[in-house]
């Protein structure tokens, strides 16, 4: 009897260091895995040799030629342009997301309910849709091809509004009655938000200015169809994928290799210092739905 | 330091849900009042009306003579304690009771002169620059009070203030609560569902179910002449007790039958019921648990049989099937029972039982109301 | 169809249960459509009643009001003008001086060529002297289009504007009437951040929605209904005009014209790869993201925050360089088949972007790539909220790991983010920066390529949309068309979905 426990308890045992072992074999093959790209953007970005593809990944001539070359392309002002509309819409589109979920969180009106049922349908169309229009709009008030990045702002902060799932979703989980406590205690509406409520959700804000601030560095299609052609208007985006187009990729892949990283150098830096808000935001959005 | 006067007030949600029907009461200055009732009730939903919180349907609500239905929470001079204590996480003590100070642009030196003195009388003040997270449910909920008394407001609303603290710590801020009402001397409206609460700390009980207002009076008076069914069975613990019965005139005397016992009634319940014309009929009979007394077997009583025997140290209750009664609480105090009479109460036991007619209540089984009542 | 009670149900076996079930699902489906119908209707009627009231309320005030009500049914706030309502009178006054000049202006003007989106083109002329030929221009249709509908927003505000303005006078003589005082101009703006405050705070989202969102939306629906392409482009070429459905049937009629593929049979086709996608894009992801979490939770696993940065770093990463770059390694020429060629492991390239099965299978499990350290993250959250003492008694009832798993774990994960998984399949379908970075649609589907763009097996409806947008003929009207139909796809699967979700029905089971 007890030699047949000690059996079952060492069979326990090592079942559980079997899967651990393997585990631990599969999360290193997985992170080799996830991370084999970005080690080849990163040796290939350093590749002096040649400009094109090639079926090799670790250069054979090393040298910094690729990042120096980068200062004689369009791509400083691609980087400035996506620069500050990133950091313009991050303020911008904080603002109105705040408002709006703040809005939606604490105030029962009248028109509340319809408002967020209205604003769901909305969403179901497709975003693109809209673009043929707002390009013609934005053509008229001269905001397209070289200056693209106002009339981007424009779209990106106008627009923002629609997005105040995950931050409503925070507010929701402050108590009202910190809201009431306040108002009995003297406070208007106004000072509630920025005394008591803006305070305590320093998490959301901070994920909503990392959020605004990521989407412009990734936005492709508005970007490629507010600049329309014109290299001065672009976005990083929209440049680096131009190089990468059939009659431009010999010449240019291992460019697109050094400006993604210093693309995405910043942005990695930036996320992964403030990753726990990133996290915080994420899961409390889904579960909110 | 002011009157506060309700005037059929009413609220009355979306989709016609009305939380509160016509509710009428003048709470004097200086009064203390507790709103009672199970939960769903609508005390809490007049308490947040007073407050500002929740708009008034219908009704006018005046506070110092002036009508504030419209008037935005921080205008009325009100101060709340809230149930879950809605202090503000993220500022100290100190910036917590300071906070309705420094928005009224009080001067920083007295708001230090005010917050402290308020520190002092609900001794908080080593815990002035501790953040809330960092404080116990009690010492929280001193922080709360403080946050009220520091704006020496003309009426103190509380919301349930007690009812997340565990047992021993209710009963100790109850008491400094009472304290805390004679340093005061303010307006108090005060709610919770715990009829203990109402009528240790109530001038004034307003007893509520359903929305509407079931009784208004004194601890005294809800206890000892309850208006109604839901109030005899609302107030008091253990519950009173009610056994069908039969009420028979015979001239100017009244007597009841329970299950077959017959108790003649004394002549001031007597003239209570000629006064409403009573006829003989059915009733229902109340009697607390405290009024029920063991008696000797061969009197006149009833007999029931013990299900359930709880000794609570100063009393026993005893939990008895009477006839049709199913659960017949008695409580009977230790102090006079002898040891082989206590070995005797176990379940299973036959016992005899009675009780005066000097404090049974009588009600109408139909419309509820009290036969009693003046 | 039958129906148990509780203790009937209780007593049918496994496959009777679930065949009751999956019938109920079945008849809810179209019950649940003919409710939503149903209630849309009475949606109307309430409408109707309320405008009713509405109309009888206006009358009332004018019936009963005095002069400065009346006037104000002409002059807008004048009646909060003679009553000393300054700020809010001068406001509505500059409204409607506003309104009327607008209108007096232009606004008649877009509005009358509504109907007909222009009626005179560009138009040449012949120049003797210099003997060339000149282009006047005249009606615009985009922007008769465009300012048409502003103008009857305009015309929409401006009727709420007066209502509110007439309901303001009826409010204002009540409050006189008892007896109080009305609400100073000061006392107005220190409203507007106090018991106002929700408007101030929406004012600047909600306008941006308007124009930036809901105009444009209006617009392409309108769209749909005219000629407008490259070649109808409203102004410089020829103006456009209403068509009717006819761009509705051309993309839903089955009959093909010369020889080629039916628009029909095209969005039949790229619709049903785009619900394939779909799917298994947020299934594969939402498992093994799961799975990846709870092998990183898993007790006596070492370095959890190295794992869990490593997958994060994806995320950070703009996605463009990341799907970019992985696209250009599975490439005829990329790094994998060099490497795979190099070790001798294959003879010739694999064809990961040219062979229509290979590049669905590739976007998928590129995808799954991108998507796993975000349900990583997601999931794991959730997962360390699942109350251990359900693990610990299952335990001790003597479930396994497996059992556990679908038993405690999944049921959970599903009903939290049941909602998370409706958006995220919706958004998938809409994925517009995974395909058309990666593949941009390739490889070519030949057979529906004669349709408006040049369709590919790995386009969805949404990369083909800014296909037709950006192709040659640029077929406004058409892409407005496979805009609204996946509009109708979406908000169908959602209403579906939505209706049946536990967490919607129920909300307190796992609380």
């Amino acid at each position: 009897m007890s030699e047949n426990t000690a059996k079952r308890h060492m069979g326990l045992r090592a079942s559980r260091a079997l899967s651990n072992t393997l585990i631990h074999v599969l999360l290193v093959v997985m992170s080799v895995v996830w991370l084999i790209p970005f080690v080849c953007i990163l040796l290939q970005s350093f590749r002096v040799e040649s400009t094109w593809q090639v079926g090799y990944v670790i250069p054979q001539k090393w040298g910094f030629d690729n990042y120096v070359n980068l200062w004689n392309t369009d791509f400083p002002r691609w980087y400035m342009n996506t620069l500050i509309t990133a950091l313009v819409t991050a303020v911008l589109q904080t603002v109105i997301v705040l408002c709006m979920s703040y809005t939606l969180s604490r105030f029962r009106f009248k028109m509340r309910q319809p408002l967020m049922r209205f604003m769901l349908i909305l969403g179901m169309f497709p975003g693109m849709l809209s673009m043929i229009i707002l390009y013609r709009v934005l053509k008229d008030l001269g905001l397209t091809q070289a200056n693209a990045v106002p009339g981007l702002i424009l779209v990106y902060v106008a627009s923002s509004g629609m997005g105040y799932y995950v931050s409503k979703g925070f507010f929701d989980t402050i108590p009202m009655s910190l809201d009431e406590a306040a108002r009995v205690d003297g406070a208007t509406r106004s000072q509630v938000l920025y005394k008591i409520i803006l305070p305590l959700a320093k998490p959301i804000v901070i994920y909503t200015i990392l959020t605004a601030f990521m989407g412009p560095w990734g936005d492709f299609v508005f970007a490629r169809y507010i600049s329309f052609g014109a290299s001065a208007g672009k976005n990083v985006a929209v440049g680096l994928y131009d190089w990468l187009s059939k009659d431009q990729i010999n010449k240019s892949y291992t460019l697109f290799c050094a400006g993604g990283v210093l693309v995405a150098l910043p942005v990695t830096l930036l996320f992964l210092f403030l990753q726990k808000y990133y996290v915080e935001g994420v899961t409390g959005g889904a579960v909110k739905g | 330091m002011a009157e506060v006067k309700l005037t059929n007030i009413k609220k009355i949600y979306d989709h016609n849900v009305v939380a509160v029907h016509d509710f009428n009461l003048t709470i004097h200055d200086k009064e203390f009042v507790v709103f009672v009732g199970p939960s769903g009730c609508g005390k809490s939903t007049t308490l947040r009306m007073i407050a500002g919180l929740e708009d008034i349907s219908e009704g006018t609500l005046e506070i110092d003579g002036e009508v504030v239905n419209d008037l935005q929470p921080k205008d009325r001079d009100i101060a709340m304690v809230f149930q879950n204590y809605a202090l503000y996480p993220h500022m100290t003590v100190f910036d917590n009771i300071a906070f309705s100070l420094r928005l009224k642009k009080t001067p920083e030196d007295e708001v230090y002169e005010r917050v402290t003195r308020a520190a002092e009388i609900l001794g908080i003040t080593e815990y002035l620059m501790r953040k809330p997270r960092a404080l116990s449910g009690g010492q929280r909920q001193r922080v709360a009070i403080g946050r009220a008394i520091v704006r020496d407001p003309k009426v103190f609303l509380m919301d349930e203030p007690l009812s997340n603290l565990d047992a021993k710590l209710r009963n100790q801020m109850r008491a400094e609560i009472i304290l805390l009402r004679q340093k005061m001397n303010t307006t108090f409206v005060y709610v919770t569902h715990d009829q203990t609460e109402a009528m240790t700390l109530g001038d004034r009980i307003v007893i509520m179910q359903n929305g509407y207002i079931e009784q208004v009076g004194t601890p005294g008076e809800v206890f000892d002449r309850p208006r109604n069914l839901f109030v005899a069975g609302f107030i008091g613990s253990p519950q009173m007790n009610f056994f069908p019965a039969r009420l028979n005139r015979a001239g100017d005397r009244y007597t009841v039958e329970v299950n077959g016992h017959t108790v003649e009634l004394e002549e001031e319940r007597a003239a209570l019921l000629r006064k409403h014309g009573a006829g003989s009929a059915e009733v229902i009979l109340g009697v607390r648990p405290e009024h029920l007394t063991l008696c000797d077997d061969g009197e006149d009583s009833l007999d029931g049989e013990i299900l359930v025997n709880e000794m609570m140290g100063s009393e026993l209750h005893l939990h008895v099937r009477s006839g049709e009664s199913k659960n017949v609480i008695l409580r009977v105090p230790t102090i006079d029972l002898s040891p082989e009479k206590r070995d005797r109460l176990v379940s299973g036991a036959h016992i005899r039982f009675t009780f005066s007619s000097k404090v049974t209540q009588i009600f109408d089984p139909k419309t509820e109301k009290s036969l009693l009542w003046d | 169809m039958k129906q148990y009670s509780d203790l009937e149900f209780l007593r049918l076996s496994r496959g009777q249960k679930f065949l009751y079930r999956l019938l109920r699902f079945l008849i809810a489906i179209p019950v649940g459509i003919g409710r939503f119908f149903a209630k849309i209707w009475q949606g109307i009627i309430a409408g109707a009643k309320a405008l009713g009231r509405e109309i009888k309320d206006i009358a009332g005030t004018f019936a009963h009001g005095d002069w400065k009500t009346r006037t104000s049914f002409l002059v807008m706030g004048f009646g909060n003008l003679a009553r000393g309502q300054i700020l809010r009178g001068l406001l509505f006054l500059l409204f409607e001086i506003v309104f009327i000049g607008y209108m007096a202006l232009t606004g008649g003007y877009w509005l009358s060529m509504l109907p007909s989106l222009g009626l005179e083109g560009p138009s040449e002329t012949y120049n003797e002297i210099l003997d060339t030929y000149t282009t006047a221009y005249h009606d615009n249709s985009f922007k008769i289009l465009l300012y048409g509908v502003l103008t009857i927003f305009f015309i929409i505000a401006f009727i709420y504007t007066w209502r509110q303005n007439v309901k303001q006078n009826r409010i204002a003589e009540r409050i006189l009437a008892s007896g109080k005082k009305l609400k100073s101009g000061k006392e107005d703006l220190r409203s507007v951040v106090d018991d106002q405050f929700h408007k101030t705070l929406l004012a600047l989202p909600l306008t941006g929605i308007l124009i930036f969102t809901v105009l444009p939306i209006v617009f392409m629906v309108l769209v749909a209904f005219t000629n407008y392409d490259g070649a109808h482009d409203g102004y410089a070429n020829n103006l456009f005009t209403w068509v009717g459905l006819k761009n509705f049937n051309t993309m839903l009629s089955w009959s093909s014209g010369g020889g080629s593929q039916s628009y029909a049979a095209t969005f039949g086709e790229i619709l049903t790869w785009t619900l394939i996608w779909a799917f298994f894009a947020t299934f594969t992801n939402y498992f093994l993201g799961m799975f990846v979490a709870m092998a990183i939770n898993k007790k006596g696993i070492r370095l959890k925050k190295l794992w869990r940065t490593v997958l994060v770093l994806t995320i950070a990463i703009p996605q463009f360089i990341s799907l970019l770059y992985v696209s250009k390694m599975f490439a005829k020429d990329g790094i994998l088949n060099g490497f795979l060629l190099s070790m001798g492991w294959i003879q010739q390239a694999l064809p990961f972007w040219e062979d229509p099965t290979w590049a669905r299978i590739t976007v998928i499990v590129i995808n799954i790539w991108i998507g796993i350290p975000y349900l990583m993250l997601i999931t794991t959250g959730i997962l360390m909220n699942i109350p251990a003492d359900l693990y610990e008694s299952s335990r001790i009832d003597g479930a396994n790991a497996w059992q556990q798993y679908t038993k405690i774990t999944l049921p959970y994960m599903l009903f939290v983010t049941g909602p998370y998984l409706l958006t995220s399949f919706t958004s998938n379908m809409n994925n517009f920066n995974v395909i058309y970075l990666l593949t941009g649609g390739a490889p070519t589907n030949p057979a529906a390529s004669s349709a408006a763009g040049s369709v590919g097996y790995t386009d969805l409806l949404i990369t083909w949309l800014f296909k037709i947008t950006t192709g040659a003929e640029s077929q406004y009207y058409l892409a407005s068309v496979v805009g609204i139909l996946v509009f109708v796809v979406v908000a169908l699967i959602s209403l579906v979905v939505y209706n049946l979700l536990p967490s919607i029905k129920n909300e307190e089971d796992f609380r």
